[in-house]
C-alpha cells in the first residue's frame, strides 16, 4: 500500500482544521541537554512495537471523536519530531503516516515537516521522506564549529551537518534549521555561520539559548561545575548580533527563537502559540485536541502497553479552567512578533510607557510587541504578565 | 480557711512547670486518666506546641491526704515570661506560698531569680524544688547549693522531684500542707477580692478571676471594681476546675471565679480590686498597675481587602487581653492596618500567630519599635509610637527613649560574649556579681528598643543558650537618637523607617540596604534602594533588573509547563506587596530584624 499522504486537492472545505505531530523517541545516542521523551537503547523490534502502537493511539482516538473518525477535521500541518525522526526505518515511518495522516482530508497547502539529525539524515531517506508527501525538513544543526559542537555533545560534526544542509537544499522545497546558543558560541562565528547556512538555503532559523533541565546530564554538569550555560552579556552578544544578521538576510524574526523568509514560517509551531487544535502522537507527546491538554506516558513500554490494552495511553489530563487560558493566551501572545494585544494586559501589570521609552517593546496597532532586547528578559515579563493576570 | 492551701509555681520555660502542675492533679485525684492530656493547664495550642504558658490557668484541687483531712489546694499558674511581669506580681499576690522549680541540669536562670524576688516581697513561702532528677546530666547538690545561696535555705528543705515520673511528688504535697501557711481574713468584714486574671466568655461576658482576702460574696449580689467602678451582678460564681464548676458563693481566702456580665475585658483589670456594691471596703488591694504597652508594630493586611477582617479580629482576641491596644493608622507602602502595642516581643508574637492560625488572616508585621517621647521647640512633648512619624530634626529639641533595668544570668564562660553584645547596644552596666563559682549575673540599663529587636536571640547564641535575661521598665531618658529612612527609587518606604543611635544609623543603613538587596527580586528595571536620614543618603544599593533569560522553546508540552511554573509563581504574588512599581517580598519587612551589626 502506498505510503503518501493523500493529495491536498479535496473539494470538500471543512470548517475546521488542525494540525498533527508525531513522536518518535529514537536518537543514535542521547545529547546531554535533551529532555525530551527519547531513547538510543532501540531496535528494530521497539521501533515496529512503537510505530504500531501510535497507529493504534490514532485509532483509540478516533473512536472517541467524530470529528476524526469522519473525517471532517482538515490536516494542515503535519510535524514528525523526536528524537531523531530520521533514524526510524522509512518504510516503518511511511506506515505510520498512512495510519494517522493519511486518515484525514489534507489542506491544499499542507505543510509536513520532519525533523532529521545530519548524521542520519541520507539521501534514501530523504527520497523517502519526499515521497511520503513530507515538504519541509528541519535539521538539528545547532552550529557549524566542531568545537561547540563537542562542547554540545552532539554525535555528528560540522562536515556532517554541511553535508545534510546541502542535501537538504536540494531535495526540499523548505528547508529549516536550529542552532543552539551554548557555551564556547561567541557572536561572529555564529553570524559568520548563519550567513553560511542561509546562503546555502535555509529559509527558517531556530536560535534556541541553551537551557539547562532538570535530571539531564547536563544539569548534573553545571550542578558539578564541569559546565557553564552561557548567560549575562556573552549571551545578549549573541542573541542580539544573530537577530540582526538574519533581519539582514531577509528572515525575519516571528518569535523569541525563530526567523522565517516571509511565507516559510513554520506554520505547525505558530499553531501552538495561537491556541489551535493539534492532535499529539506517541510516548510522551503532548497535545491539545477538544479543549483539553494530555500528556502521554512517556516510558515506552508504558505507552505501547496501555494501547496495545486498548487504553488511551494518556498519563496526564488538563481541561483548561478559563483562567489558565487566559494566562497561556497572553504569554504565548507575548513571545510573537505580531505581540500581546493590549487589551490583554491587565491595568498596571506592566510600565507600558517606560518599557516603550527603554526600548524593550513598541506599542503599535493595539498591541505589545518586545524588541530583540525585550525577548531577552522574556522569563520575567512573563511572571509579571502572569502575576498581574486573574 | 485552715485547710486551705493557696499556691503557685514559679519555673524558668522548659523547666517542668506544666508537666509538674500534671503530677499534681494526678495524684490529688483532681483529673482521671481519661482526661489527662500532658500539659493539661496550657489550654491554648500555641501553649502547648510551644511549651510557654501565656495564660494564667487556676485549679482547684480537693484532696483527702493520707491522714485522711481534707484538703483545698489551689493553684494558680503563672504565665513563665518577661513580657508578663506584672501578671505574675498580681498572681503572686493572690498566693501564701510558691514552688520554685529549678531544673536538675540548667540550674537557676535570670527568669527564676527575679520571679523569686517577686515572690520574697510578696512575703509567700518558698518551697524550693529541683525538678527532672531522672536525668542523666542532673547536677542536685549543685543545684541545691544554688538554692542555699539564694534562699539561705536549709539543704534538708530542698525537695528532689521528677514530675515526668511521679517521683518525689507525695513529699512535695506534704510539703505544700506543711510549709505554706493558710490564708488569713476576716470574715465578717466587707468583700475584699483581687483580680489576677480575667477572660471574656461568649455566654457570660467577663470573667474575673480572684482571691478573696476579706468577706465573702454571694450569686447574686451587686459587685464594683474598686477602679474600675460600675456595677455588676455577680451572675455565676464558683471553683475552677477543668471547666468553671458553679457554686452558691465564695468565702474569704478562696481561690474562684466570678461572671460579672461586663461586655469588656479593659472594664474588669487585672490587679483591681473586687468589692459589694454595698458595703464596701475600705481601701483597694495593693499593687495595681495598668498593663501598659511597651512595644509597638504595625499590622497590615497583605490583601487590600483584609482590613476589616483585621479589624474584626484584633476586638475579638482584646475582649481577653488587656494590654493589647491598637489604632488605625496608614502607611504610603502597606494601606491601611493598624499600629498595635504589646507587652514585648513574644506578646507580639503570639498575637501574631494568634491572628493568622485562628483567624486565617494574612499579615506584614512591620519592624517592633518602642514609645519615643519628644520635645519640640515650641515646647510640647509628644509620645511617637511609630519612627515614620517622628517630626523632622529641625523641629525637635529632643528624643527620649524607654531604658530598662536588664539583668542577665551567664554562666561565667559567656561574660564576655555577653558584654560584648551588651554594650553594642548601648547597654551600661551596673552591677556584676558571682551567685556561685560557676554562675554570674549581670545588670544593666539599656534602651528598651535594643533589646526588642534581636537582643534576645543573640544572647541565646552567644551563650549557647544558657544565659537568661528578665527586664524591667526604668523610664524615659534622652538619646541622641536619628530616624533612619528607607528609599525605593527615591520614594520613602515608612513602613521600614526605624529609629537609630546616630552613631549606628550610617552601619544599620549598609547593613539594612544589603539585606533588602537580597530580598527584594529583580524587577523590569532597576530598583535603587537607600537608607537617609533627612535629606542625607548614608547607604545605596541597586537591585538590577530582570536577568536576561529567554525560554526560548515553546512547543507541545512546553506551553503546559511553562503556564505551571507561571502559576507556581503566581501563587508566591500573595506574599509580595507592590510598592509605587516594586514588588516586595513581606520578608522585607522583616529584614530590619535580621539586619547583623
Amino acid at each position: 500500500m502506498s505510503a503518501r499522504v493523500p493529495p491536498a486537492a479535496t473539494a470538500v472545505a471543512l470548517r475546521r482544521g488542525g494540525g498533527l505531530y508525531l513522536h518518535l523517541p529514537f536518537c543514535r545516542s542521547v545529547c546531554p541537554y535533551c529532555h525530551f521523551t527519547r531513547t538510543a537503547a532501540h531496535d528494530a523490534g521497539l521501533r515496529g512495537r512503537v510505530a504500531a502502537a501510535m497507529a493504534g493511539e490514532f485509532a483509540l482516538r478516533a473512536a472517541r471523536c467524530a470529528l476524526l473518525r469522519e473525517g471532517r477535521v482538515q490536516l494542515r500541518t503535519l510535524y514528525v519530531g523526536g528524537g531523531t525522526p530520521s533514524v526510524l526505518e522509512p518504510r516503518l515511518l511511511g506506515t505510520l503516516l498512512a495510519a494517522t495522516a493519511g486518515r484525514l482530508p489534507a489542506a491544499a497547502d499542507l505543510e509536513a515537516t520532519a525533523e532529521a539529525n545530519p548524521e542520519s539524515f541520507t539521501a534514501a531517506v530523504a527520497d523517502a521522506w519526499r515521497a511520503q508527501g513530507l515538504n519541509r525538513v528541519s535539521l538539528g544543526l545547532q552550529s557549524l564549529d566542531d568545537a561547540v559542537l563537542r562542547r554540545l555533545g552532539r554525535a555528528g560534526n560540522a562536515a556532517d551537518n554541511r553535508r545534510a544542509l546541502a542535501l537538504a537544499a536540494r531535495r526540499f522545497p523548505r528547508v529549516a534549521a536550529d542552532w543552539i546558543v551554548g557555551p564556547g558560541v561567541r557572536p561572529r562565528s555564529l553570524v559568520a555561520e548563519l550567513r553560511e547556512a542561509v546562503a546555502a538555503g535555509v529559509g527558517h532559523v531556530s536560535l534556541y539559548i541553551l537551557e539547562v533541565h532538570a535530571g539531564t546530564p547536563l544539569a548534573a554538569d553545571v550542578a558539578a561545575r564541569r559546565a557553564r550555560p552561557p548567560g549575562g552579556r556573552a549571551l545578549e552578544a549573541c542573541y542580539l548580533e544573530a537577530v540582526a544578521a538574519l533581519e539582514a538576510l531577509g528572515l525575519k524574526q516571528y518569535e523569541v527563537a525563530n526567523f522565517a523568509r516571509p511565507g516559510q514560517e513554520s506554520r505547525h509551531n505558530r499553531a501552538y502559540w495561537r491556541g489551535v487544535p493539534w492532535l499529539g502522537l506517541g510516548p510522551g507527546a503532548h497535545g491539545f485536541w477538544g479543549r483539553r491538554r494530555y500528556a502521554n506516558h512517556a516510558d515506552l513500554l508504558a505507552y505501547c502497553g496501555a494501547v496495545e490494552e486498548g487504553r488511551l495511553p494518556e498519563d496526564a489530563v488538563d481541561p483548561l479552567a478559563p483562567a489558565q487560558r487566559r494566562l497561556e493566551r497572553a504569554v504565548l501572545a507575548l513571545r510573537t512578533a505580531a505581540g500581546l494585544p493590549l487589551s490583554l494586559v491587565p491595568a498596571g501589570a506592566l510600565p507600558l510607557a517606560r518599557g516603550e521609552a527603554d526600548g524593550l517593546w513598541r506599542l503599535e496597532d493595539g498591541a505589545l510587541r518586545l524588541t530583540p532586547r525585550g525577548f531577552l528578559r522574556l522569563d520575567g515579563l512573563e511572571s509579571l504578565l502572569a502575576r498581574a493576570l486573574r | 480557711m485552715d485547710n486551705i492551701r493557696n499556691f503557685c509555681i514559679i519555673a524558668h520555660i522548659d523547666h517542668g512547670k506544666s508537666t509538674l502542675a500534671d503530677r499534681l492533679l494526678e495524684q490529688t485525684g483532681t483529673v482521671t486518666g481519661k482526661d489527662m492530656s500532658a500539659q493539661i493547664l496550657d489550654s491554648m495550642d500555641l501553649e502547648r506546641e510551644r511549651g510557654i504558658t501565656i495564660k494564667i490557668h487556676p485549679i482547684r484541687m480537693d484532696w483527702r491526704a493520707p491522714d485522711g483531712r481534707d484538703w483545698i489546694l489551689n493553684l494558680i499558674d503563672t504565665p513563665g515570661h518577661v513580657d508578663f511581669h506584672y501578671e505574675v506580681s498580681r498572681s503572686l499576690a493572690a498566693c501564701e506560698g510558691a514552688i520554685l522549680v529549678v531544673d536538675a541540669v540548667q540550674g537557676v536562670q535570670a527568669q527564676t531569680i527575679n520571679n523569686l524576688y517577686l515572690a520574697v516581697e510578696h512575703d509567700l513561702t518558698i518551697i524550693p524544688v529541683i525538678n527532672k532528677v531522672d536525668l542523666p546530666a542532673a547536677r542536685p547538690d549543685h543545684v541545691t547549693e544554688q538554692f542555699v545561696d539564694l534562699l539561705g535555705c536549709d539543704p534538708a528543705e530542698v525537695l528532689r522531684v521528677s514530675a515526668k515520673t511521679g517521683e518525689g511528688v507525695p513529699e512535695l504535697l506534704q510539703a505544700i500542707l506543711a510549709r505554706v501557711p493558710p490564708p488569713r481574713g476576716d470574715l465578717a468584714a466587707p468583700l475584699q477580692a483581687l483580680i489576677f486574671d480575667s477572660v471574656f466568655d461568649a455566654y457570660v461576658g467577663v470573667v474575673a478571676y480572684v482571691r478573696l482576702f476579706h468577706g465573702s460574696v454571694r450569686k447574686g449580689q451587686r459587685i464594683g471594681l474598686w477602679r474600675g467602678g460600675g456595677d455588676y451582678e455577680a451572675q455565676e460564681l464558683g471553683w475552677f476546675r477543668l471547666q468553671r464548676l458553679p457554686q452558691g458563693g465564695l468565702t474569704a481566702g478562696e481561690v474562684g471565679y466570678i461572671a460579672t456580665g461586663a461586655k469588656d475585658v479593659r472594664e474588669v483589670r487585672v490587679g483591681d480590686t473586687v468589692t459589694l456594691a454595698e458595703p464596701r471596703c475600705d481601701a483597694p488591694l495593693p499593687g495595681y498597675r495598668e498593663a501598659k504597652p511597651m512595644v509597638f508594630s504595625g499590622f497590615y493586611p497583605t490583601a487590600t481587602d483584609g482590613y476589616n477582617d483585621l479589624k474584626e479580629a484584633l476586638q475579638r482576641l482584646q475582649l481577653n487581653d488587656a494590654a493589647l491596644t491598637f489604632e488605625p493608622e496608614s502607611s504610603a507602602a502597606l494601606g491601611f492596618g493598624f499600629r498595635c502595642g504589646f507587652l514585648g516581643l513574644l506578646h507580639m508574637e503570639i498575637v501574631q500567630a494568634r491572628l493568622e492560625r485562628e483567624y486565617d488572616l494574612s499579615l506584614i508585621a512591620t519592624l517592633p519599635n518602642v514609645e519615643y517621647e519628644v520635645r519640640l521647640k515650641d515646647g510640647q512633648s509628644r509620645l511617637v509610637e511609630n519612627p515614620a512619624l517622628l517630626p523632622p530634626p529641625h523641629e525637635l529639641t529632643e528624643i527620649r527613649e524607654p531604658i530598662v533595668r536588664a539583668s542577665v544570668i551567664t554562666p561565667k564562660e559567656f561574660i564576655g560574649n555577653v558584654l560584648q553584645i551588651s554594650l553594642e547596644r548601648r547597654a551600661v552596666q551596673r552591677k556584676l556579681e558571682y551567685l556561685d563559682t560557676e554562675r554570674v549575673s549581670i545588670e544593666f540599663d539599656i534602651p528598651l528598643a535594643e533589646l526588642v529587636v534581636d537582643y534576645y536571640d543573640k544572647l541565646k547564641s552567644v551563650s549557647r543558650g544558657y544565659a537568661s535575661l528578665d527586664y524591667e521598665y526604668k523610664g524615659h531618658e534622652p538619646g541622641d537618637l536619628v530616624r533612619l529612612d528607607i528609599l525605593i527609587n527615591g520614594e520613602p518606604l515608612d513602613a521600614l523607617a526605624c529609629v537609630v543611635h546616630r552613631d549606628e544609623a550610617y552601619q544599620w543603613g549598609v547593613n539594612l540596604c544589603r539585606k533588602l538587596k537580597e530580598l527584594i527580586p529583580r524587577q523590569m528595571f532597576e530598583v535603587a534602594i537607600q537608607a537617609a536620614i533627612g535629606s542625607r543618603v548614608v547607604a545605596r544599593t541597586t537591585v538590577k533588573a530582570f536577568r536576561k533569560n529567554v525560554t526560548s522553546k515553546c512547543y507541545g508540552g512546553d506551553i503546559t509547563r511553562k503556564r505551571k511554573l507561571l502559576e507556581k509563581q503566581k501563587e508566591g504574588k500573595r506574599r509580595m506587596k507592590q510598592v509605587g512599581a516594586v514588588e516586595i517580598p513581606q520578608e522585607a519587612f522583616l529584614a530590619v530584624l535580621k539586619v547583623e551589626r
